[in-house]
């Protein structure tokens, strides 16, 4: 290396001139030289793996201009910004020895590429901002009257119906494309209704649609679904994908988890069109904002549907801290729409987010009380009507008598249990222990600590817990084992968990609490005498002296120890319980570096100013009409959700790894008329789009358009989509006529084969559901993530142990095994058969088929398919018509339906709900 | 031509024809004597590139996911079947001999051994537990191989053992997880959906990814461990079952013979043949194909999960009771799919986790009955598959997710009821054979307790290279895109294990 320095004068001299007098000429002529579209794909292929965030060899990084322009190991600079004959980068580049030409043991750059970026270097060597964040702009729409082509401007005018379209067509004309015929109306009806319902339409919907020559008709029918009750369960069972939902809490034991009442707020948030800025800041920060409800708790629960480790001898502190992880991730790649992971090891390789940045973000996230516990706390308690008008009552009676405050304190402890001290704190065990690492538990001559409780003004411990022996007794010390005793307590035994007030003398500041126990009426000296769930040390219920005070006292001790149903939330830790956060080196939780405060990444838009630094700021500057990220990412997500794939088809990923944007002005339009005219209004931006010529398209494809086109990236046609997994067992059950209506609730348990279930160290079991339970939408299936349910699997569910994004959608003979053979479709099958008799009134079977292809499909079935069909029942009819046993079989009972007519027809139906055209959104 | 030369041209070939016989309608239809028209389904569906020994294993065509694909490099193994012991078998008391420890049994644990360790359930002090079993050296390699595994003594010579085996994770669903999917964490895809990912399915009739479970539970991960994470879920393993029906809703409903499940195929696809003249999307002919696949795959997966048809004298190598979920059953039917074409076969037993709380979890009793169990049927697999030519083109991989301490367990600080090992990540054994894996090797080694590696230690991300390595995948090239990164089964770390391979 150091000889070929030596002698680099000699060698470089004449292609620095030659450069220079090359440059000389065309600088002032050539355009300048875009970042993004030009530099930075160059730097992203060829150089920045090794000068990028994860390496930076000889100290040059591409990342960030500051860096490029730093100076080198070497002592040279690798960017002079103006000056490339002065630029390390450049002379490596152009360098022949393969020791030191770069890209190092690589192929070389094009001359064309070296060229490209000596002209960015002398034009300054600005950094562009990478499409997707920088802010969302006012796009205008492409004029339809000064097209290029102005021989198709008026036929493109007719075609269009709203501003979508125009750009649609600036980019299919310039692919030389032709768009397609509005769908007939059968088609478009069954389309945009399982679009935007995630359902066949109602006959009744249909028929009203069919029928209506208006000019209108389309919207109406548009509106009609958008108003519909199942419009809330389409789209929450996508956001369900994004929120990791699951009804039980992963990992080894993967016991149930009850937050139903999570996916209850989506449907109601997506029904009343909740504003989607207001949507977010919720879910993400609901329990911050002022006197929130109920509701605004329950929303929080999107970052609580992280897993939560039951395993006996686990770390709770390593899968509290992977859940807060996984929380960061989660909200970037589904909200925001950018891979942060990342950056949890290391710089960004590719966009500019630094490792810092990562930790900054999760310290929004890493202050909340939840901490692994096997209860899930921090919980919201669901108290009936009548007990919450009695929380009223405690509340209004300590507010009447000047106790606002503790009014508060109160009123959150009893919602909450909070902020109580789990005992899973405690440490420095003698002949106690963390039992099954969940809960404190003593034995014989026991002690433990609780290091650091806030006991300022405390003069009663609220403590929860079991003893499984009479005798024993628990002495609570000040700051030494040996320390002045606070309070002696016997403890009886007790059924089952138990929650008990102790007063003790009133304290002053924060101490550790040792704790010491004695039983000797406990047989062996392995024997546990008590466990201990959680700790409050709180000041007495007030106003003894006032009139009432017994009653209301009781009314508040009733309520607090009542077992009601429960939701794991959100909440923040009090700040006696306040928890740094700092980056782990290499991205190991355990190898703690610097401490960091709260912050976001500084290329995106500034933290709001007026907002507070914590997870309400933070869904304030997501939620910000700045924030390049929030808009794009929902209008890219809604729009794979209409067409199969998105504007930018990398739904998790808009940097600059990501795919690009296949119509990126029509994406920043959207952005900005979803922020600005619609007021984040999630209905109003489906509407537009549905009322798009382009979404109306035929998706008829010709051989020509398929060879251009293969993959409809222009929208030439309308989308041929196969339907997600829910879609697939929603249209049967609507079809055949059993579908559910009723909205929210548990979760049910359709049926499901044997031996599906069997975590270890867990009894729960599938206990199929009763009537019409039996026959509920999709999303409301009971989701255990080491087990899901088989056939929603198949069909491209994903398992929601983490967020995923985008389902990919594959096509496989086990899919055709679910529709043809699970009991459930051949139940659908028998349930469709039905009512095909039924609605075809005569008996006749060709009237009978042809209505079962109507209720799927919404138009009349043509000769050729109702043929083969009729052939497929007549070799049914007359193998069943000589075998009443596979009758009965077919049938499943012995009743009115055990004939051979019927049962041929059960296989017809069976024929219908495999049809692809049935599977297929055309 | 070498051997080697005449094994890489046999797989091209193989993968080729597979192509074929997916690609060519008249075979097709021939195969299966059902009667569409005659569409141009070869001219349509050509997705796949298999150019010229071009690796295609990053490829992935959405209509035809599971399209046979040549790996980056011939490798050795065609296939492979993974014996995962869930709930980590003892290594004191099957291979790692060691006899000091017997010197020490009974004995408090000097605190050297627990200064600075966590461990799942062992409190305070421990006691040492001596080996609870006899040992002998077998073979011309010498191996030594303990009293409860006396079918396998024999077979010492076809084996390399991995001595030294160490893991980061020791719960047991974590552990896993590392060992089946590269990471400690749920969401990654597991090996044999990478590997499904990269080859595809030789026989489309059948899955390409098998699991097979015995021992009354699932692993404690779950079917995460066979899982598919971030890639297509297309590629997770599909379990087969020896009760109910083998594949889930394979059987076709009660009342429904083959014919009328014929005619009813045929009707599907006719009508699908006619929205094809409508629509002309290619993705309906794949609709079509892999409605007849799922009719092949119908009659081809219970036959090939029949065991009732082996002779006995295979019943009687492997010690197999037809109808029971049996861990021998299951080895047996891991022989019949690779046979088949099956690339990857994913045996879980469950039962190993010996902590002594209950009889059946003790190290003297109940781990003594799983070793009898594995013990006649994974030395009968070896044997089967060398007499019909198999075994050198299947990669055999048994071991646990970590292995058992030299103390005994403590839970809580107290004694267990029966005697016990607790989870230990720092010493394990596995053992691989066949697929191009020496013979008659023991690599790496412990210290004189068992304790720790003292050479030739390995990870769960060495074994993973060296069994993508055996299939023909360099494991650090052999990545998948996700979340903005190309990801990979070994994470970031591994190393083909150079000193068992041939």
């Amino acid at each position: 290396m150091k000889h070929l320095l030596a002698n680099r004068k000699t060698i470089i001299l004449p292609i620095t001139l030659l450069a220079l007098g090359a440059l000389a000429v065309f600088s002032t002529h050539r355009p300048a030289v875009d970042f993004n579209t030009q530099v930075k794909p160059i730097l992203n292929r060829s150089c920045i793996s090794c000068h990028g965030g994860v390496k930076k060899q000889g100290g040059f990084s591409l990342l960030f201009r500051e860096e490029a322009v730093a100076k080198l190991k070497s002592g040279h600079y690798g960017i002079v910004p103006g000056k490339p004959d002065q630029s390390e980068m450049i002379r490596r580049l152009r360098l022949t020895d393969p020791e030191e030409r770069m890209p190092y043991q690589h192929e070389p750059l094009s001359k064309d590429e070296i060229a490209t970026l000596t002209q960015w270097i002398r034009q300054g060597a600005t950094w562009g901002v990478h499409w997707a964040y920088a802010p969302v702009q006012k796009v205008e729409v492409p004029n339809p009257t000064t097209s290029l082509l102005g021989l198709f401007s008026s036929g493109k005018k007719a075609w269009a119906k709203n501003d979508i379209d125009y750009f649609i067509a600036e980019k299919r004309e310039e692919h030389k494309l032709e768009p397609s015929p509005e769908a007939d109306k059968a088609t478009l009806l069954r389309r945009v209704s399982l679009d935007l319902t995630g359902l066949p339409p109602s006959p009744q919907l249909a028929q009203q649609f069919l029928q209506d020559n208006h000019e209108q008709a389309y919207e109406r029918l548009v509106d009609a679904l958008l108003a519909s009750p199942a419009y809330g369960e389409r789209w929450t069972a996508v956001w369900l994908d994004l929120a990791r939902y699951a009804d039980t809490k992963g990992y080894e034991r993967d016991a149930g988890r009850s937050i139903w009442r999570y996916r209850d707020w989506l449907i109601k948030a997506f029904n009343e069109d909740k504003p989607y800025n207001q949507f977010l800041i919720e879910q993400l920060a609901g329990d911050l904002l002022p006197d929130a409800t109920d509701e605004q708790f329950i929303a929080t629960a999107f970052h609580r549907n992280t897993m939560t480790n039951d395993e006996g001898g686990t770390d709770n502190e390593e899968f509290r801290t992977a859940a807060v992880i996984d929380r960061v991730n989660t909200t970037w790649q589904s909200l925001l729409g950018t891979t942060f992971a990342c950056v949890q090891c290391h710089s960004h390789p590719y966009d500019p987010f630094t490792h810092e940045e990562y930790y900054q973000f999760m310290a929004f996230f890493n202050d909340t009380r939840d901490e692994d516990t096997n209860a899930d706390y921090p919980l919201l308690r669901h108290y009936s009507a009548e007990d919450s008008a009695k929380i009223k009552t405690v509340v209004h009676w300590l507010q009447q008598n000047n106790y606002s405050e503790k009014a508060k304190e109160i009123s959150r402890f009893l919602k909450t249990w909070q902020p109580a001290i789990n005992s899973i704190r405690a440490d420095q065990f003698v002949n106690s222990e963390l039992s099954d690492t969940k809960w404190l538990a003593f034995r014989n001559r026991a002690s433990a600590r609780l290091s650091q409780v806030d006991l300022e003004d405390a003069d009663q411990l609220l403590v929860r817990y079991m003893s499984f022996a009479p005798g024993g007794v628990w002495t609570i010390r000040l700051d030494q084992p040996n320390g002045p005793v606070v309070k002696t307590i016997s403890v009886p035994q007790t059924k089952g968990w138990q929650i008990q007030r102790i007063d003790i003398p009133a304290q002053k500041g924060t101490h550790d609490l040792y704790f010491a126990y004695i039983n000797p009426t406990l047989k062996k000296p392995t024997d546990n005498g008590m466990l201990f769930d959680w700790f409050y040390f709180t000041k007495n219920f007030p106003g003894k002296e006032k009139a009432g005070y017994d009653s209301i006292r009781q009314t508040w001790w009733t309520l607090l120890t009542k077992d009601v149903p429960t939701t794991p939330i959100m909440v923040d830790n009090p700040s006696s319980l306040h928890r740094k956060t700092n980056v782990f080196v290499a991205g190991n939780w355990l190898v703690k570096g610097k401490e960091v405060e709260a912050g976001v990444p500084k290329s995106l838009n500034p933290f709001p100013s007026n907002a507070p630094k914590n997870r309400l700021g933070l869904a304030y500057w997501l939620t910000d009409k700045k924030n390049p990220l929030t808009a794009r990412t929902m209008v890219n997500r809604l729009w794979e959700q209409l067409f199969g794939t998105g504007l930018v088809e990398t739904l998790e990923d808009m940097g600059t790894k990501g795919a690009e944007p296949t119509h990126k002005e029509l994406l920043d339009f959207l952005a900005w008329q979803f922020m600005y005219d619609f007021n984040w209004s999630v209905k109003k931006l489906l509407k537009e789009i549905v009322l798009s010529a382009t979404y109306r398209q035929d998706s008829k494809v010709s051989k020509e358009a398929l060879e251009k086109d293969a993959t409809n990236k222009y929208f030439e046609r309308g989308m041929r989509v196969r339907l997600s997994a829910e879609q697939v067992r929603d249209q049967a059950l609507a079809a055949s006529g059993v579908l559910s209506k009723k909205l929210y609730g548990p979760s049910n348990m359709p049926w499901q084969p044997e031996g599906i279930w069997m975590s270890p160290w867990n009894g729960e079991y599938w206990k199929r559901s009763e009537g019409e339970e039996q026959y509920r939408r999709a999303l409301y299936t009971y989701w255990k993530r080491t087990a899901p349910y088989p056939s929603m699997i198949t069909f491209d569910a994903v398992g929601r142990e983490v967020c995923v994004s985008r389902r990919i959608r594959t096509n496989t003979p086990l899919q055709a095994l679910v529709t043809l053979n699970d009991s459930a479709y051949l139940d659908l099958s028998r349930k469709l058969a039905y009512r095909m008799q039924q609605e075809a009134k005569t008996g006749d079977v060709k009237t009978a088929i042809s209505k079962g292809y109507e209720l799927l499909l919404f138009r009349p079935i043509n000769a050729a398919k109702l043929a083969a069909l009729q052939m497929l029942y007549t070799a049914a009819y007359s193998k069943f018509k000589s075998d009443p046993v596979k009758t009965c079989e077919m049938i499943g009972v012995n009743d009115s339906h055990n004939n051979p007519e019927t049962a041929a027809l059960v296989v017809t139906a069976n024929a219908l709900l495999n049809l692809d055209e049935v599977i297929t959104k055309n | 031509m070498t051997q080697k030369e005449i094994h890489n041209q046999r797989l091209v070939k193989e993968a080729e024809e597979a192509m074929i016989r997916m690609h060519t309608r008249r075979h097709f239809l021939k195969e299966c004597a059902m009667g569409f028209g005659g569409l141009a389904l070869g001219s349509l569906l050509q997705s796949c590139s298999l150019g010229a020994g071009k690796p295609a294993a990053v490829d992935f065509d959405p209509a035809h996911p599971l399209a046979p694909k040549l790996p980056m490099f011939p490798g050795k193994a065609k296939s492979v079947i993974y014996l995962h012991m869930a709930g980590a078998p003892s290594q004191l008391e099957m291979f790692d001999y060691k006899p000091e420890l017997m010197k020490l049994d009974g004995q408090d644990c000097p605190p050297s051994l627990l200064e600075g360790k966590r461990f799942a359930f062992i409190r305070g002090v421990p006691k040492m537990l001596g080996p609870q079993a006899k040992f002998a050296q077998y073979g011309q390699s010498g191996a030594w191989v303990s009293e409860h595994l006396p079918h396998f003594s024999k077979i010492v010579d076809e084996i390399s053992f991995l001595k030294a085996c160490s893991s980061d994770q020791f719960n047991h669903a974590p552990a896993q997880l590392l060992m089946q999917t590269g990471g400690a964490r749920l969401g990654r895809p597991s090996i044999g959906s990478w590997v499904t990912y990269g080859l595809g399915t030789e026989n489309q009739n059948l899955p390409g990814f098998v699991v097979l479970t015995s021992g009354g539970k699932f692993p404690d991960a779950g079917k995460s461990v066979w899982g598919s994470g971030f890639l297509p879920s297309v590629y997770q393993g599909v379990q087969c079952r020896s009760e109910g029906d083998p594949v889930l809703f394979i059987k076709d409903p009660a009342g429904m013979d083959r014919d009328l499940r014929k005619a009813s195929i045929d009707a599907i696809n006719k009508v699908n043949e006619e929205e094809y003249k409508e629509y002309n999307d290619p993705e309906i002919l794949s609709r079509i194909s892999q409605y007849e696949m799922a009719y092949k795959m119908q009659i081809a997966a219970p036959e090939v999960m029949n065991i009732n048809n082996e002779p006995q004298y295979i019943h009687d190598l492997y010690g197999t009771k037809p109808g029971k979920a049996a861990l021998a059953n299951n080895i047996l039917l891991a022989r019949k799919l690779v046979e088949k074409g099956v690339r990857f076969v994913q045996i879980f037993d469950w039962g190993w986790d010996s902590h002594g709380t209950d009889a059946s979890l003790a190290i003297d009793i109940g781990f003594i009955n799983k070793c009898r169990e594995v013990d006649r049927a994974m030395t009968a697999l070896i044997l089967d598959l060398k007499q019909r030519g198999l075994l050198e083109e299947t990669l055999v991989v048994w071991g646990g997710e970590f292995g058992r301490t030299p103390m005994m367990e403590n839970r809580e600080g107290k004694q267990n009821p029966f005697k016990g090992r607790d989870h230990h990540v720092e010493a394990f054994t596995m053992w691989m054979a066949g697929g191009g894996i020496r013979k008659g090797v023991t690599y790496g080694e412990t210290d004189e307790i068992g304790y720790s590696a003292i050479s030739g230690k390995v990870t769960p991300h060495d074994i993973q290279a060296t069994l993508l390595n055996q299939l023909g995948f360099d494991h650090e090239k052999f990545t998948y895109q996700y979340q903005g990164r190309p990801f990979r089964l070994t994470d970031v770390s591994g190393k083909v294990i150079e000193e068992i391979i041939t």
